[in-house]
């Protein structure tokens, strides 16, 4: 997790299957963003509450409560969730992603966080790069063209 | 129960033992189909944090092509197969008399060539395991992605990270025809199967 203000680019590696969520609150220019791993904290011992979809996004809207974010005006933007190997009865392994798109749209939906933009499923990783500046969010991938959102 | 983090250097030896009886058997199967000399290195035992492993393994946003094998059964993880393109063209000449200058230029013959050599090895490195330990172990079908690294690499983190931040990989390595053209093999058990296995060779008593 990671949050900055004003300017400055937020950058999260090659998204297979996880899901790199952008919060944003445009007023104070404040931009935060997580890497979810897994739909669901299963684990109330865990140590690292940001792999999980609910616990993660829950904090970082926390954290950034506390650098002034009002969650009213804050809002999202989700990219990852690919299936990276489609593979015949290889169970979770084929739809993981999915299902961290749909925690991720559901913890935000709880969380009353406007979600403005997805890139989300299909076969292939994500580069996602997030702009304090202005909330703009960029995917680069393999063999596409950049995406802007 | 152990966690990856808590093996100690016996408890290492035998993975690196297990993982050269099934490299070396990989090997040879690789050198049967493309009909070249293949050398190896002593495959390393790794217990790596996502970016770590990535970070070794030669960054998040570089391509290659992973061919991927479920394991179930006694032992449940992942077999994944890394190439990168110089490999890739030195199996395409050997096998279709071809070469590519991108990735971009793999058609559907030349993955599923790329397929079929990972899945020859990993079922040879498996069936020397099996073998070796009487621990009977089903494999998926193959499945390939072409895409960056670090995409590829959260498939096994995620599939064990309910249970654990890190990845253990029993990482092998690969010389062809003494060019330096190397990919990688990695055996991925999940926390469960380590111990199993550990105990099944008699190294490990609770």
């Amino acid at each position: 997790m990671k949050i900055c203000r004003l300017s400055g680019v937020l950058i999260t590696y090659a998204l297979g299957s996880c899901v790199g969520v952008c919060l944003y609150d445009p007023v104070i220019r404040l931009a935060g963003m997580v890497h979810i791993m897994l739909p669901n904290n299963m684990d109330s011992k865990s140590t690292n509450l940001f792999k999980y979809a609910d616990t993660g996004i829950a904090e970082t809207i926390r954290k950034m409560e506390v650098f002034g974010a009002v969650r009213s005006r804050m809002v999202a933007k989700i990219a990852g969730g690919a299936r990276m190997f489609d593979i015949q009865g290889g169970g979770s392994i084929g739809n993981i992603g999915q299902r961290n798109i749909e925690s991720v749209r559901k913890v935000l939906a709880k969380e009353r966080i406007r979600l403005l933009a997805e890139d989300v499923g299909q076969n292939y990783a994500r580069t996602l790069l997030f702009d304090a500046s202005n909330g703009e969010g960029r995917i680069r991938s393999f063999g596409k063209k950049e995406v802007i959102f | 129960m152990k966690r990856y983090e808590d093996m100690g250097s016996m408890e290492m030896d035998v993975m690196r033992e297990i993982g050269s009886i099934g490299t070396g058997n990989a090997a040879t199967a690789l050198a049967e189909v493309i009909s070249s000399k293949i050398q190896m290195t002593i495959p390393e035992v790794e217990i790596l944090g996502y970016n770590e492993a990535i970070k070794k393994m030669g960054g998040p946003e570089s391509i290659v092509a992973g061919v991927l094998v479920q394991m179930s059964g006694e032992i449940e993880g992942m077999m994944l197969y890394i190439q990168r393109l110089d490999f890739i063209n030195l199996v395409l000449e050997k096998l279709l008399s071809g070469r590519i200058t991108g990735y971009e230029q793999l058609g559907e013959m030349e993955m599923s060539a790329l397929v079929e050599i990972g899945n020859i090895m990993i079922s040879s490195y498996i069936n020397a395991v099996s073998k070796l330990t009487g621990i009977s172990i089903n494999l998926s079908v193959p499945g390939i992605a072409v895409n960056m690294l670090g995409g590829i690499l959260t498939v096994p983190m995620i599939e064990f990270g309910h249970q654990t931040d890190k990845i253990m990989a029993i990482n092998g390595k690969f010389v062809c025809d003494n060019k330096e053209v190397y990919s990688n093999l990695l055996m991925l058990p999940n926390v469960d199967s380590l111990n199993y296995l550990l105990k099944k060779l008699g190294v490990y008593h609770e």
